[in-house]
């Protein structure tokens, strides 16, 4: 399969050479806001300083790699690891066609309440969940089992999330909801409005830490002898054979990118194996972007503008 | 506040029905707020209990001004203004919940809109029956004095924000699906909102009777 499909993308190269590959560089946009950010930035670099047309591309993450992987898309602004790790394995490497831009920005990902929720329930620990008497805390439909969001649809976290919950047990005492991201966050500023209670699955960087007075539950530390999370492919059981009633592991992100822009566009993949957009930075123009509503191209115009030295750097 | 909070979820743990409560000044205890109860609170006083009537709120969100948000559970509309804030307007949904969170627009607008009983309520309800082809829009209708027409993918959902001729129901999950509010209040709205709004079902209370 991947031997016919190389061949029909050499054959398209040979028929129209590099520069049309070169010329138009798609920059898949997964729904998050720190990605989108990162994809604004470096689409605006790209185009002024490196001469190629960046085309964004909205496309969920998990597709996003597949995408990469058939030669539909080139660069994937923010991958998280070790959410696609077994994607990323099966991907890159000596004759992989994906390829890891080397700067990994550290994230985090965890189960997040409120500071009211803190202070009213006694909230702290993820383990509570299984708790049905904290689980009733978070209850609204009257069914007995509380309500928490473990992400959108298409994220690589979210069949995590399901995991843990299984782990931990509160899959019996919580309903597990997955939906799109802005009503989980629509939902988090009523339950700052109003004081309900809330809990929810929480990344960094993210403008909502800025927002609100977000708390992250404590876990017992992660532990890589005991942490066991397959995805559906590996193996259809995967959920009930999970062990994962602990801390994430280390999260990181990083650009990542069709491994043949080297030869077809090696000044792009040199400069994306520079980049470095550090959290803080990330969390503060998501914030510009999402929160007080400005214009992206204009943040990350403002971004380079300041950034000039380190724009240099990147694109030399 | 977290002490008032503190009261409300106690009560609720021990009410695992979950009916809309309400706040007496007088015995300083949260009560429930039943239709018997609703209708007279309104009697006398004329208008629905404070936290249901429209009120600008504090309202912090990275949603831009005019989005609408629905929380059936605690039977408020948000619509978000400028600077933090929210028009709060209370509402009233469906006995049977709505059974669907998520994002849709608001996709056309009506004044005094014509209501058509779906065909199951003409079968049970011989006072819809007689309307079976559709009542003209005024006071009497059910949908009240304006409507709000809620697209997804620029498909009619058959959910609306509208009026009501029960003033006294805000607050509480009866009647027929949808989003009710006063008469006023959904004028107010009306004259707010454009086409192409966007409203968030929030995952609470109301929109979860039938799972997400």
């Amino acid at each position: 399969m991947r031997i016919s499909v190389l061949a029909t993308a050499l054959v398209g190269l040979a028929a129209a050479p590099a520069v049309s590959h070169a010329a138009t560089v798609v920059i898949g946009v997964p729904g998050w806001p720190s990605a989108q950010v990162t994809a604004h930035l470096i689409g605006q670099v790209m185009e002024a300083e490196l001469g190629v047309e960046a085309r964004l591309r909205p496309i969920g993450t998990t597709e996003l790699v597949g995408a990469i992987d058939r030669g539909e898309i080139d660069i994937h602004p923010e991958l998280w690891l070790p959410n696609l790790e077994t994607q990323v394995a099966a991907l890159s490497g000596p004759d992989g066609t994906l390829t890891l831009a080397p700067t990994q920005v550290t994230a985090s990902q965890n189960i997040c309440t409120t500071r009211d929720t803190v202070e009213l329930t006694g909230l702290t620990e993820v383990a509570q969940l299984a708790d049905p008497t904290m689980a009733l805390w978070f209850d609204t439909d009257g069914d007995g089992r509380g309500e928490i969001w473990i992400g959108d649809f298409e994220w690589s976290s979210t069949p995590i999330e399901r995991a843990r919950a299984r782990s931990y047990g509160y899959d019996e005492t919580m309903m597990l909801l997955t939906m799109e991201e802005d009503v989980a966050m629509a939902g988090l500023d009523v339950a700052m409005a109003t004081g309900r209670p809330m809990v929810f699955y929480c990344y960094a960087p993210h403008y909502k830490f800025e927002l609100h007075d977000v708390v992250k539950l404590e876990e017992p530390p992660h532990d890589p002898s005991a942490w066991s999370v397959l995805t559906p492919e590996e193996d259809p059981a995967w959920l009930s054979k999970a062990q994962a009633a602990m801390a994430w592991p280390a999260s990181t992100y990083q650009l990542a990118y069709a491994t043949d822009l080297a030869q077809t566009a090696p000044n792009v993949a040199a400069f994306l194996n520079k980049v470095t957009i550090d959290a803080e930075t990330a969390q503060a123009m998501s914030y510009a972007i999402d929160v007080e509503r400005r214009d992206p191209a204009d943040v990350a115009a403002e971004w380079i503008a300041a950034n000039a030295d380190k724009i240099s750097e990147w694109v030399q | 506040m977290i002490r008032v909070l503190a009261a409300i979820t106690a009560l609720i743990v021990a009410a695992p029905a979950l009916a809309t409560q309400i706040y007496n000044p007088n015995t300083r205890t949260w009560v429930d707020y039943d239709p018997r109860q609703a209708a007279r609170y309104y009697q006398m006083h004329g208008s629905v209990p404070k936290e249901f009537r429209r009120q600008v709120v504090r309202f912090r969100t990275a949603e831009k001004p005019g989005t609408i948000i629905i929380d059936g559970d605690k039977h408020f509309l948000y619509l978000v203004q400028e600077d933090f804030t929210a028009i709060r307007y209370g509402i009233g949904v469906g006995r049977d919940g709505f059974g669907w969170a998520g994002i849709v627009e608001v996709g056309r607008k009506a004044e005094w809109p014509r209501w058509t009983p779906p065909a199951e309520m003409v079968a049970r309800d011989p006072e819809a029956a007689k309307w079976a082809n559709g009542m003209p829009g005024g006071p009497e209708n059910p949908l009240g004095a304006r409507a709000l027409y809620l697209y997804e993918d620029g498909r009619d959902t058959i959910y609306r924000i509208h009026g009501t001729h029960q003033p006294w129901s805000i607050g509480l999950d009866i009647s027929s699906g949808c989003i009710r509010m006063n008469n006023d209040d959904v004028i107010d709205l009306y004259n707010r909102v454009q086409p192409g709004a966007k409203v968030i079902v929030l995952m609470s209370g109301a929109a979860l009777y039938r799972g997400v």
